[in-house]
């Protein structure tokens, strides 16, 4: 494949985002996943018994729902995990990255130059284990915008004064 | 104009808008009004035996409606104030009778000022001016009334920052001087058909559709409520449905859209102009209502233009210019800060983007998606909708065995459309251009400038790690680039390159 045209650049030397070495989330964030992925099993589960309870026709299914419930239920555990261990960031001198995805691995780019404002939040459950989001917008819309969970409370704020004075120097 | 004393055009104190502003506002509000009560009122008249007493209670309500109203407007005129408060470089609206608003907008905040003029204001001799910010929450301001002259020094004065009162009368006069030079583009009535016969078929079917749709609706509800028997006129539709007069029906439907078309574009079009202007592109246009927008080349974040077959036989070229939009960057209807340019030559073209990106797009290196991209679109739109229907005309529908047969000139079809939505799916890129291509029948193409990036986004399901494939996302202030199913070691390149060109250039988004 033909590279740019443009010869001073070295493309090869150039830093590679790939390379960078990811800082992952809080291990304790692993908890507030499994908080909430618990709430949403419940709900479900709720659901499903009423169902069951309610509806005649429904009982013919007695052994196959919850089979299919739990075979549900341990995915959505597998997936969880691989995605919470996927999962990282890193701050470099000009730009912040993160990593995410479950299905789809994906990698997201802000340079400190585009971003427009920060936001820090702190959840229910986050709060308990000391943990908050970092939420950085850029002028992209919500597609364009990173929000990065599970980052110690303490840290997040450092990274939010850091990026802060690196927005305030670029204007 | 020019006679005029400065102090007409001074801004600092708390203005009005022009007197004519209450018949603008009265007008406006009447006209909802309207809406919203006539079809009820018509059911009441329908419907109600009694005719005498009725129509003297409708009148009344009518008169005291219409004071109310008036009162209304002249009060809203009244408490309706804007002024430029230069120190602080804000601009104040105050507004509401009961509940007051005061809308404070930044100068550094607005990315462009409109003067339009309606059929109505057009009669009263007032025109209207918005102003369209770049703030993260949605705040629009607009005066409904105001003369063409202090229109336009005020459009100037928030436009440009700071400015003395000496300057403020040469850019008056620079104006006019601007306004007689020959426009960069002009639309012949000619090129206007041929937008009309080429485009937005699809938009004027939509149209159609509405339309016929919203009669059939009022006609059903008019022999309800007149209780006529409808049966008459249902035998009359299903008797009258034959092949012939389904031929009939079609070729009719396909006149009335080109008509429509045209008509369309004439009233949306009609004398469509750019002219350059200090650094900057006037664009006006419209048969009843004139439209005008002032583009900014440095605040363009996504240009595009796109081509069908019979546009390329014509030379034809329909090209469409995004500026930041906050609240609406996710969106993909088109938008107001858009601006359309609806017909222009290749030259053309050439000339308007050399305005707004300083030098003509180059189309670099080329990307082409790998043949998954083919593959995943042939499961959704071919295999798996067929399968459908066949399993249900096998097992659960009889009654749609007979239409089997449609299964070959629908895989032809949508097969070809597949072929050429690949394609057209590729990406150019280059120093100082990302173009991307897409489209089936219209074939766009999306100009941005590497430092017009607001985040880069590269993306791989697991199970293409292996092919190397992945896929990459551009956000911009005006929308997102998507490039699907390309090599995924170049497009990481392609982000670290671009990240670094971000970076390291000194040039703004905005």
């Amino acid at each position: 494949m033909t590279e740019f045209t443009n010869e001073t650049i070295d493309t090869d030397s150039l830093p590679k985002c790939e390379e960078v070495q990811l800082t992952p989330l809080n291990s304790k964030y692993w908890n507030v996943m499994l908080i909430n992925i618990f709430i949403f099993l419940f709900i479900l589960a709720a659901g499903l018994t009423t169902l069951l309870i309610l509806n005649a026709n429904a009982r013919a299914y007695l052994y196959v729902l919850p089979g299919i419930y739990i075979v549900f239920a341990v995915l959505l555990f597998i997936l969880y995990r691989a995605s919470f261990k996927k999962r990282g960031f890193a701050v470099r001198e000009k730009d912040i990255l993160y990593t995410s995805g479950i299905i789809a691995l994906s990698t997201t780019i802000v340079p400190f130059s585009r971003i427009q404002h920060i936001a820090l939040d702190e959840g229910l459950f986050s709060r308990i284990y000391g943990l908050g989001e970092l939420k950085i917008f850029t002028a992209g819309g919500s597609s364009g915008s990173l929000h990065i969970p599970g980052i110690e409370i303490d840290n997040a704020k450092s990274i939010k004064e850091l990026l802060m004075k690196q927005i305030n120097e670029a204007d | 104009m020019s006679e005029a004393p400065n102090i007409t055009y001074d801004f600092s104190e708390p203005r009005k808008q022009s007197a004519s502003g209450i018949i603008i506002m009265f007008a406006n509000s009447f006209q909802k009004v309207v809406r919203a009560l006539a079809l009820p009122l018509i059911l009441i008249i329908v419907k109600s035996k009694d005719s005498g007493n009725l129509a003297l209670i409708l009148i009344a309500f009518l008169c005291l409606l219409t004071i109310i109203l008036a009162l209304f407007a002249y009060f809203s005129y009244q408490k309706f104030t804007f002024f430029l408060d230069e120190k602080k470089q804000e601009f104040i609206i105050n507004s509401g009778i009961f509940s007051k608003t005061s809308l404070t907008i930044q100068l550094n905040k607005i990315q462009q000022v409109n003067i339009n003029q309606n059929l109505l204001q057009q009669v009263v001799g007032v025109y209207s001016l918005e102003i369209d910010t770049a703030g993260s929450e949605k705040k629009e301001a607009s005066i409904k009334a105001i003369d063409h002259a202090t229109a336009t020094i005020l459009k100037q004065k928030l436009l440009s920052r700071d400015l003395s009162e000496s300057e403020t009368i040469d850019l008056q006069a620079d104006n006019q001087d601007i306004e007689s030079a020959p426009p960069l583009l002009k639309l012949s009535t000619n090129t206007l058909l041929k937008i009309g016969i080429t485009t937005n078929y699809g938009a004027s079917l939509l149209l159609l559709t509405g339309f016929i749709f919203g009669a059939f609706q009022l006609f059903k509800d008019y022999t309800e409520a007149l209780e006529i028997e409808r049966e008459q006129f249902t035998q009359m539709l299903s008797k009258g449905i034959t092949v012939f007069s389904l031929c009939f029906v079609v070729v009719f439907a396909l006149i009335i859209i080109l008509a429509t078309n045209i008509i369309r574009t004439f009233v949306k079009y009609f004398n469509f102009k750019i002219i350059k202007q200090k650094g900057a592109l006037a664009v006006s246009s419209g048969l009843f209502t004139h439209k005008n927008v002032l583009l900014t080349p440095n605040k363009v974040q996504l240009s595009a233009y796109s081509q069908n077959y019979f546009q390329k036989k014509f030379d034809l070229l329909n090209m469409k210019i995004k500026q930041a939009s906050f609240d609406s960057a996710d969106k993909e209807d088109s938008k107001k800060s858009d601006i359309e340019i609806p017909g222009c030559s290749e030259t053309e073209r050439n000339e308007v983007l050399k305005m707004i990106l300083s030098r003509a797009p180059t189309k670099g290196a080329e990307l082409k998606p790998n043949y998954r991209f083919i593959f995943l679109q042939t499961m959704i739109w071919i295999v798996f909708p067929i399968s459908v229907f066949a399993l249900l005309s096998i097992y659960t529908l009889p009654l749609l065995r007979s239409y089997l047969f449609m299964i070959a000139p629908y895989i032809i079809v949508v097969g070809t459309m597949l072929y050429f939505e690949f394609k057209h799916h590729r990406l150019y890129v280059d120093e100082h251009f990302i173009v991307k291509k897409t489209g089936i029948w219209d074939v766009e193409h999306e100009i941005i400038e590497p430092h017009k990036i607001q985040a880069i986004t590269a993306k791989q399901y697991f199970w293409h790690k292996a092919a190397d494939v992945g896929h990459l996302i551009i956000h911009t202030a005006a929308g997102v680039i998507h490039f699907k199913y390309g090599n995924y070691t170049h497009i990481k390149s392609l982000v670290n390159y671009w990240t670094y060109k971000i970076e390291v250039s000194k040039k703004d988004w905005m």
